[in-house]
């Protein structure tokens, strides 16, 4: 520790008077709200809210002259509660049983088993991976996946359902490594820092540019996603509107100095030679095939090289003739340029070939790519973090340019929460460690608040503050603070226990409300600020995904593993980039029943976006994501009326329907409605239909109505 | 059980079975009166009054070279095989470091129009243009390397993903059009550029401004076709049973569940307009002719060209073609073999490029179209493989024309080698906020809060290139 200290006296001298000004430029701000310890408040005392949460909501409604409106109907409230909490409709025996159980504690009943089932980790592993941009690739033109990233997405999911604690979930994942050494799934949650895109290509690189940027994308997703605070904008100037100097950035940047990714083994050294073994003995399988092509290609190409060599300057073949190791610096570099210019692309060569070795040639290239889906797994790794053998300096970057040098800085916190005179670790382990314990104190003032209010959003809709993502001056104020800052305090109180609140905002009066619109209210609260009614909710692309597939009965539920690719329109495909061969991007799983997985767990490549899921506002995986916007527009219907998923899951919930129902059609509209929306049809809709499947229409269109319906999409 | 009270619209909507949903959708209008349905797409005004309504950008994927087509390098010959002057220092591109010799342009480039603007040879077509045409020749970028260098051009970060030129556009001004995606991508059928969708994401701007990739063809839009075994007639009978139904779902003053029943009848009315807008039957011979349709190497851009000028016509907000993507042989990227590889490029390109500034010019959709020809970088001066040219950020050109643009000029410089840019260098924000402020959205007014932040297309904000109005 002094050696530490005696090491770093320099750049904290520098502190010192950087610290002087960064303190008037913080100034009178450090008294806002944000940035002040929660302080419990007392529940009002209001008859017939026992719940906390509601009597700090209808105290503030009934000052606006407002109330809560009715509660919805029991079918509906299942409805809610199941997409909320699992993210798939409720099943009609489910909807059946819990509208028979008149027990008062039926709805208790209801979220307990709900929150015990394994989809309310995916449920909330979806929301998380928004927040921290989770992708299975790297991103930019190679965008090749990462192997073992999915690890990650597994880890986000089981801490939900196993009900991991905030803090400890927080302090996994900025410092697993450091905190718990030897633990598999504390170094896989530190997969955290690494989520972000990444520029990994060929050719000379400006390697401390690139660095520059995985140290922005660590200090960018922890303001983000833990600190609720835009340390971003910090990184070129001091912030412009929140207290926090451009140092700030640079000194939550330097607790991730040492921080570098590494791929690290989860299984002993006799097992990973095992896989290696496996992998070049599947590689051997391949050869043949690729043997076969070279033998194809090979009479071609060569015929092209010797007729570019005739183009070529004889100088340059002169040099290239000469032998390797009699060649001067000069000839080399010419021998160099000619085999360049005699070398032809991989589609040259396949030009000049007639059609039938064409179509041969890619006979032979299926065969393989037909063996190589029996690739082995290879040995398993975490997509970690490691502490590097060296130190590295941080400086301040003048316009975040890394060419720009300023002064070097400390790790540190940020100094309108933290004295930046008070002792923060500054050797090559344990700054992380101290970071995420600094976060997971209960002196912190940010970090409670952030997380209850995220768990808030999920179940409500909108945050208590809004703007999930900014705490700071340009994001929303509380809309009531007293219940934010109570349930920060009860949060910390409770261990830091998400799913313990999580339940307690289920079951309050509020959550339960219809969510019907009052011209009066409305006058008062257009917005539903204060939460006079429930909001309702389109569902994002991966719920409607997977409720059709609930519903046609398609869906497969198992859990985990590697992301999972799935049918792609043609028009999709052509758009990965390659410069090779096309014919083997997208191989799809061996076992088919794979691609009716959850959408959690289909591969999410940067480059390829599903037209369903982007389509549905699906975020793009660059930057922290607090809350999906809900954009409605043309291509939207043209996916779910048109496209093969959609058309080839009608006739799969149609078969469905007259298998169950042997045919009949009274039995099939019950059903139908039933499964889609948990409900039975009014007189007038079963009128509808009954008219409507009249004539050549058939049942498999009835059903793609049914799937497009915005009650179907919409959360009640 | 549902609804309780069948409210007087909803009557009206089941009385009126039989009438087609669109029928139905006009009453539904007329009845909401004051709160008509929300277009998050309806057309919006400029922040001040400009020229230009549409945008054509298009982007030659990998890089032409500078020095061969429109910023001639005399003095490079003299240079022809000897290194760059050591005064240069070491430039460090992609690939190359410096060190291989100087390669002069193969073409001969020669004086054009009244204002007598060089244009190399590779440009027989084009070249009678350049009257219409303002060349900027000393735009820079950020990055050596294809894809974030696309990224920034795009999207004015060499981030992937931030929201494109196209969306910023559509978002600050709406589409004039109620039957075609506002904003229309068409890529190189042989591959996609290295940057791959990101392109022309919508970033952290709703997914509504994302772009959209057209093709001909009959099924131009993805999804767009009758899925097999569908009749036009079943389909429509679907659609109204649903939009009957989700009427039902709706409560009158919910307009996001109104905009949903709205974007189905989009789609539908896009079903048969967008098959209509890549049809060229009703084109001319001459009109075919012009952009080369009637042959082999030109047919496939002029066909992209000519469904530009079609879409423009059309009220498409913005549309983006990309010349190259896919395997190197069909990009710009010319490492080795300059020659032959851009002697193909403009082959494929210069009479379409040609044929839509004619053509946009005598219907008179030149002045409200601007029409924007450029790449993510520019190549050395220096070789590559000794006959191709590695990439160069440091001092490029693209060009405007149409749109309030003054033709007949070149803004702005390289030095002598067609290295750096000199005097005021202009970025790719620059860029951006000049072809925001031609088509008269103000940069720093165009903003979307995102994660605490005032996003803009320009960031810290540009220049605007005056003079290219002027």
């Amino acid at each position: 520790m002094r050696r530490n200290l005696l090491l770093l006296a320099a750049p904290l001298l520098i502190a010192a008077t950087l610290t002087e000004r960064d303190a008037a430029f913080i100034g009178k701000r450090r008294s806002y709200w944000t940035f002040q310890k929660p302080v419990r408040p007392e529940p009002p005392k209001l008859a017939g809210f026992s719940n906390p949460v509601d009597a700090f909501l209808v105290e503030a409604l009934y000052s606006k002259g407002l109330s809560y409106s009715a509660p919805i109907s029991k079918e509906k409230l299942i409805r809610r509660v199941t997409l909320d909490v699992t993210g798939l409709p409720p099943t009609p025996a489910e909807v059946e049983a819990f509208v028979k159980d008149k027990s008062p504690n039926a709805y208790e009943k209801l979220v307990d088993r709900l929150m015990a089932s394994k989809h309310y980790g995916e449920r909330w592993g979806l929301r998380w991976l928004d927040l921290v941009r989770y992708a299975d690739t790297n991103g930019f033109e190679l965008d090749a996946e990462r192997t073992h990233a999915w690890r990650y997405r597994d880890y986000v999911i089981n801490a939900f359902n196993s009900g991991k604690t905030y803090d400890r979930f927080i302090q996994e994942q900025l410092a697993g490594d450091e905190m718990w050494p030897g633990d598999n799934d504390a170094l896989i949650a530190t997969g955290f820092l690494r989520a972000g895109q990444e520029h990994i290509v060929g050719g000379n690189q400006d390697e401390e540019m690139n660095r520059q940027e995985v140290l922005t994308e660590m200090t960018t997703v922890t303001g983000s996603a833990l600190l609720g605070m835009t340390i971003q904008c910090a990184r070129c100037h001091n912030h412009k509107f929140d207290p926090i100097p451009q140092s700030d950035h640079y000194r939550l940047q330097a607790v991730f100095a040492n921080t570098v990714g590494d791929e690290l083994a989860l299984v002993p050294k006799q097992a990973q030679q095992t896989s290696l073994d496996a992998a070049k003995a599947h590689d051997k399988k391949l050869q043949p095939f690729k043997a076969q092509v070279k033998e194809i290609d090979e009479p071609y190409r060569l015929k092209l090289v010797e007729e570019r060599k005739k183009g070529i300057d004889p100088a340059l073949l002169a040099a290239f003739d000469i032998p390797n190791e009699k060649r001067t610096p000069e000839q080399e570099r010419l021998a160099k340029e000619a085999k360049d210019q005699m070398t032809p692309a991989w589609d040259d060569v396949v030009a000049a070939l007639p059609a039938d070795v064409k179509a041969k040639r890619y006979a032979i290239r299926k065969q393989m790519h037909e063996v190589d889906l029996d690739e082995p797994e290879p040995f398993a790794a975490a997509y970690a973090v490691a502490n590097a053998k060296k130190p590295a300096d941080t400086h301040i970057l003048k316009v975040g340019d890394h060419k720009s040098k300023l002064d070097l800085v400390p790790a540190g916190l940020p100094q309108v929460i933290v004295d930046p005179a008070a002792e923060f670790p500054q050797g090559l382990s344990g700054r992380r460690t101290a970071l995420a314990q600094w976060l997971t104190s209960k002196d912190n003032p940010v970090t409670a608040r952030v997380m209850v209010n995220r768990i808030w959003q999920l179940r409500f809709g909108t945050g208590i503050v809004a703007t999930a993502n900014d705490f700071g001056t340009l994001g929303a104020r509380p809309t009531n603070q007293k219940l934010i800052d109570w349930l920060a305090v009860e949060f910390m109180d409770r261990g830091w226990d998400i799913r313990s609140i999580d339940r307690l905002l289920l079951l309050s009066v509020a959550y339960r409300q219809s969510s019907t619109y009052d011209e009066a209210k409305a006058k008062i609260d257009g917005d539903n600020k204060f939460y006079w009614r429930a909001n309702k909710r389109r569902l994002e692309g991966e719920a409607i995904r997977d409720s059709i597939l609930a519903v046609s009965g398609a869906l497969n539920s198992k859990m985990g593993g590697r992301g999972v690719k799935i049918p792609i329109e043609p028009e999709i495909y052509e758009l990965i980039f390659t410069e090779g061969e096309t014919d083997n991007l997208w191989p799809l799983p061996v076992d088919r029943t794979e691609i009716n997985r959850r959408s959690i767990y289909l591969l999410n490549k940067r480059s390829v976006r599903l037209p369903m899921m982007a389509n549905f506002d699906q975020p793009d995986t660059i930057t922290s994501c607090a809350m999906r916007s809900t954009s409605t527009h043309a291509l939207q219907a043209l996916t779910l009326m048109n496209s093969s998923f959609m058309q080839e899951q009608s006739k799969l919930f149609a078969q469905r329907l007259e298998r169950e129902c042997n045919g009949k059609q009274a039995c099939m509209i019950d059903a139908s409605y039933r499964l889609t929306l948990g409900r039975l049809p009014s007189a007038v809709e079963r009128k509808m239909v009954i008219e409507f499947s009249k004539g050549e229409q058939k049942l498999s269109d009835y059903c793609l109505a049914m799937l497009n319906r915005n009650e179907f999409v919409y959360v009640p | 059980m549902y609804p309780k009270g069948l409210q007087r619209r909803n009557v009206l909507r089941m009385a009126a079975q039989g009438f087609g949903a669109v029928a139905l959708e006009s009453m539904l209008q007329r009845e909401l009166g004051a709160k008509p349905r929300s277009n998050p797409l309806a057309a919006k005004a400029p922040h001040f009054p400009a020229k230009a309504k549409s945008v054509i950008f298009l982007f030659m994927v990998g890089a032409p070279g500078q020095m061969d087509t429109f910023d001639p390098k005399p003095g490079l010959a003299r240079y022809a095989g000897k290194p760059l002057p050591e005064s240069f220092g070491k430039i460090s591109s992609q690939f190359t470091s410096g060190d291989t010799p100087i390669l002069p342009s193969p073409w001969e480039f020669k004086r054009y129009g009244q204002s007598g603007l060089p244009v190399s040879s590779l440009y027989p077509h084009l070249s009678k243009c350049v009257d219409d045409i303002c060349f900027v020749r000393n735009f820079y970028t950020e990055s050596v390397v294809h894809a974030p260098a696309m990224y920034q051009v795009q999207s004015g970060r060499i981030l992937m993903g931030y929201p494109s030129m196209g969306s910023w556009v559509t978002y600050g001004l709406g589409s004039e059009s109620e039957n075609l995606p506002a904003y229309v991508v068409m890529p190189q059928p042989e591959g996609t550029p290295e940057g791959g969708t990101p392109m022309w994401s919508s970033g952290f701007l709703p997914a509504i401004h994302q772009g959209t990739t057209l093709r001909g063809g009959p099924n131009p839009v993805l999804n767009l076709k009758l899925p097999e075994g569908m009749t036009p007639q079943r389909q429509r009978r679907t659609l109204d049973f649903l939009q009957k139904m989700n009427d039902l779902d709706t409560e009158e003053t919910d307009t996001e569940m109104a905009a949903r029943i709205s974007s189905y009848e989009l789609a539908f009315r896009m079903q048969s307009h967008a098959p209509e807008a890549v049809d060229f039957t009703k084109e001319s011979d001459a009109t075919r002719k012009l952009y080369g349709l009637d042959q082999k190497p030109t047919q496939e851009f002029g066909a992209r060209c000519l469904l530009a000028r079609r879409l423009v016509e059309r009220g498409v907000r913005f549309v983006q073609l990309f010349s190259g993507g896919g395997p190197v042989s069909i990009q710009w990227d010319a490492h080795k073999d300059l020659k032959q590889n851009h002697e193909k490029m403009c082959g494929l390109t210069d009479q379409p490029i040609a044929a839509l500034l004619q053509d946009l010019k005598s219907r008179g959709l030149l002045d409200s179209t601007l029409v924007i020809w450029g790449s993510e970088f520019g190549r050395l001066p220096m070789s590559q493989s000794g006959n191709g040219r590695d990439h160069n950020p440091h001092g490029f050109t693209m060009w405007f024309a149409g749109g309030g643009v003054k033709g007949g000029q070149a803004i702005g410089d390289t030095d002598d080698f067609g290295l750096y840019g000199v005097g005021d260098r202009y970025h790719m924000r620059d860029f951006h906020s000049t072809i925001l402020h031609a088509l008269g959205l103000d940069q720093h007014k165009l903003w979307y809060l995102h994660n605490g932040r005032h996003e803009k297309l320009t960031d810290f904000g540009g220049k605007v290139i005056e003079k290219v109005f002027a």
